[in-house]
């Protein structure tokens, strides 16, 4: 059968809509589980702000595409996340189409201030359905909401839902699925002499009929700087608007606050109907009695290094086994290859490049997949806003603000998310500073390189000792990220301390199908970079490390890798290498791991493995530790494990992250400024390590 | 096995990692020219931190 109009093709998208809401109002648990696994990460065109979009089905089987907007409290916009937001509703982004419905998620338990964009979105002419989100919560803490009331004023369906629960998805998809789906027909009063400038307005501007008045509103509440910094309209608009402006103030009606006003006056019509708050709570309420712990200055700081100190754990003990099973498995691959293939190049590249590049990071999975749990779980429960919080007494001695903390700690997880979350600061100055030193927390992928020297240094140490010296390497990434803050800010960005304005969103229980989502996603993105580009580097790595051979054919396999192009370059470094204590051949993982740090563990496994005669596959760990200088000193003595340990902590090396600044900053400046000054700060870190521990007598 | 055969396959599979990096770098800036976001959408430039 031919599809017709009115019924379209199998998977065919009939509808796009968009999941819009306030930050914390449980937004992306809602567009996780209405889409599952078919989401799609990109990006909007022309900013570098993150597109998620997904499919999911209506009640009858259509196919929609949703469409996860950026947190915003209000279309009048302060960061470019909350203008993608604003952009997509009114059709203003090239590519991205103007949604047929806006899913509205608006936390229950906070209605009158998620009010405040619907009241917006009332006014933009697109078919609204309200997911009146948390209504749990909001029933624990004694909010009552009379839903019909609350539909009867709004004027479009309100659907209550448990986003972490699945409760309400079966009556948001049909809400969703209603055909035809009207246009809002109330929304929030303007005085009548405001109404008709923005009428009078909305008809001179270029746009579609039904967002004119929508965007007339918008454009008369702009203040004299953003109204000069609009690019999307001619002047001739601009200077009509300014015009509107001032036969309003003329006219005793301040432009940029009376809409404020008037919506804040329907809010308060709506929310008199239809909210009813139950007896006075006199006790205090979970959350506020764990935040009396949890942001006290002194316990506070004791939870949280509580937490990362188990979290170190976990990663050490709990990873163990699983660790140990991909070992075995790669170690018996490779040893299978070499008992049943000729000793040729081709069993050399696939035994000692590829099965040990890629098998020696795949290895770190598992202690990945723990650190993502606990991540998922300390953000799915509330816990970053109060981490930020705890940091924001620290944060503005270095002249930052707590904000600025969030995208460090993302920057734990990777520096890509980190630096990318750093849209939501407002201020340039502060937001490049936050970008400047986000690399400088320690990221997943640090990980390998921490695990295999922390195990060379200790390899019988118990899982506290080893969580104990990973928590201080992670407590040196921190320490250098404001020490550099502070030093930005001092000298190269001067400015004030902004103030703290941070929501506390209510703590909530983790949703375990959310974090095991994360883990899948994180887990997969690990593996697909093993399985592309450090695949694609280990063969090349092995390549250098084997050619040109040594024209003596007695020669062995030291004296070959030494006169290989690996071996070359690592001898080309040397010099100034050595200070830190480094060999040649760590040289060669230091360059190699230029494009991402894990690579230097690959590597080392890739040039250890060539350089063996050994017809066993032995473990990284204990080759390094076995690894000699020509005149039998070992090569990873404790000290230079330290240093290299530090090395890491301080170092870009990350060609991703270089790509993500530049592309962030929209310059090469900060990026070059950036490689530059880290690999100073790391190269003098590893020296003052090495150097001074042996002034100390230690070895 | 062969050995012209082992250095054929030795020599397929550095030149197919060579050739990963140089389309992933070429794809890279064809999107890059636009939003920089790698998605080749071939629009506008990208906002400077702070800018809306």
């Amino acid at each position: 059968m031919t599809p017709t109009a009115l019924e379209p093709a199998r998977g065919e998208v009939v509808r796009h809509v968009a999941i819009a809401g306030n930050p914390n109002c449980g937004k992306t648990t809602i567009f996780n589980a209405l889409t599952g696994l078919r989401q799609k990460v990109g990006n909007y065109p022309g900013v570098t702000v993150e597109k998620k979009t997904g499919r999911f089905f209506g009640s009858h089987g259509e196919a929609m595409e949703l469409l996860d907007l950026p947190g915003s409290y209000s279309l009048q916009v302060r960061s470019p996340d909350e203008a993608v937001a604003r952009d997509v509703l009114l059709g203003r982004l090239p590519g991205v189409p103007r949604p047929d419905v806006i899913i509205c998620v608006v936390d229950a338990s906070n209605l009158e201030r998620n009010l405040y964009l619907v009241a917006q979105m009332l006014e933009l002419n697109i078919p609204i359905v309200v997911a009146l989100n948390m209504v749990d919560v909001a029933e624990k803490n004694g909010v009552v909401i009379d839903l019909m009331a609350l539909r009867e004023k709004l004027g479009v369906p309100v659907i209550p839902t448990v986003g972490t629960k699945g409760v309400g998805f079966i009556e948001l998809r049909q809400a969703v699925s209603r055909s035809p789906l009207p246009a809002p027909a109330i929304c929030a009063q303007m005085p009548i002499v405001l109404e008709r400038e923005t009428m009078a307005l909305a008809r001179q501007l270029p746009v579609a009929p039904e967002v004119a008045r929508g965007e007339a509103l918008l454009l008369l509440t702009l203040h004299d700087e953003a109204l000069d910094a609009i690019a999307h309209h001619d002047r001739a608009i601009i200077d009509a608007t300014r015009a509107a402006q001032q036969r309003l103030t003329a006219s005793g009606i301040d432009p940029l606050s009376a809409p404020v006003d008037a919506r804040y006056a329907w809010i308060g019509q709506v929310c008199a109907a239809a909210l009813h708050k139950g007896g006075a709570h006199d006790d205090a309420s979970i959350s506020d009695r764990l935040d009396s712990w949890l942001t006290h200055r002194v316990w506070g700081w004791v939870a949280f290094l509580g937490i990362m100190a188990l979290m170190f754990f976990c990663i050490f003990t709990v990873a163990q086994y699983p660790m140990g099973w991909i070992d075995s498995a790669t170690a018996g691959l490779a040893d299978f290859l070499k008992d049943k293939m000729p000793d040729t190049d081709l069993r050399g590249l696939l035994t000692d490049g590829v099965i040990a590049g890629v098998g020696g990071v795949v290895i770190f999975l598992p202690q990945i997949l723990v650190l993502f749990f606990f991540l998922g779980i300390l953000e799915d429960t509330g816990y970053m806003a109060r981490a930020a919080f705890i940091m924001d007494r620290l944060m503005s001695k270095v002249g930052l603000h707590g904000k600025s903390f969030i995208p460090m700690l993302s920057s734990l997880a990777c520096a890509i998310p980190g630096i990318m979350a750093t849209r939501t600061i407002e201020n340039r100055k502060d937001r490049l500073v936050t970008i400047l030193v986000a690399p400088l927390m320690s990221c997943s992928a640090r990980i390998p390189v921490y695990a295999i020297m922390i195990a060379v240094l200790l390899p019988a140490a118990s899982g506290f000792q080893k969580a104990g010296i990973m928590l201080s390497m992670y407590a040196l990434g921190f320490i250098a990220a404001f020490g550099m803050a502070w030093v930005f800010k001092k000298h190269l960005f001067k400015g004030d301390t902004p103030m703290l304005l941070l929501e506390m969103p209510p703590y909530r229980m983790p949703s375990l199908r959310g974090v095991l989502q994360r883990m899948w996603e994180r887990g997969l993105l690990f593996l697909r970079r093993a399985g592309t580009v450090i695949l694609a580097l280990s063969i090349l790595l092995w390549a250098l490390a084997t050619y040109p051979k040594p024209s003596d054919p007695e020669a062995t396999p030291s004296e070959a890798i030494a006169h290989s192009y690996a071996g070359q370059m690592g001898h080309a470094i040397e010099p100034l290498i050595k200070p830190l204590g480094y060999d040649w051949k760590i040289g060669i993982g230091l360059l190699a791991s230029f494009a991402a740090r894990e690579v230097f563990v690959g590597t080392m496994s890739i040039v250890y493995a060539v350089e063996s005669e050994d017809e066993n596959t032995e473990p990284l760990r204990d080759t390094m530790r076995a690894e000699k200088h020509a005149d039998g000193r070992p090569v990873f003595t404790p000290l230079v494990c330290l240093g290299l340990m530090v090395f890491y902590v301080l170092a870009m090396q990350c060609i991703s992250t270089v790509a993500i600044v530049r592309r962030e900053t929209n310059s090469w400046r900060w990026p070059l400024f950036q490689i530059a000054y880290m690999t100073g700060l790391a190269w003098l870190g590893a020296f003052i390590v090495y150097q001074g521990g042996r002034l100390l007598g230690f070895q | 096995m062969n050995p012209l055969l082992d250095q054929f396959a030795v020599a397929a599979l550095i030149g197919g990692a060579l050739a990963f990096f140089v389309v992933r770098f070429l794809r890279k800036r064809a999107g890059g020219k636009s939003c920089g976001g790698g998605c080749g959408c071939g629009t506008t430039k990208p906002v400077k931190p702070g800018q809306n």
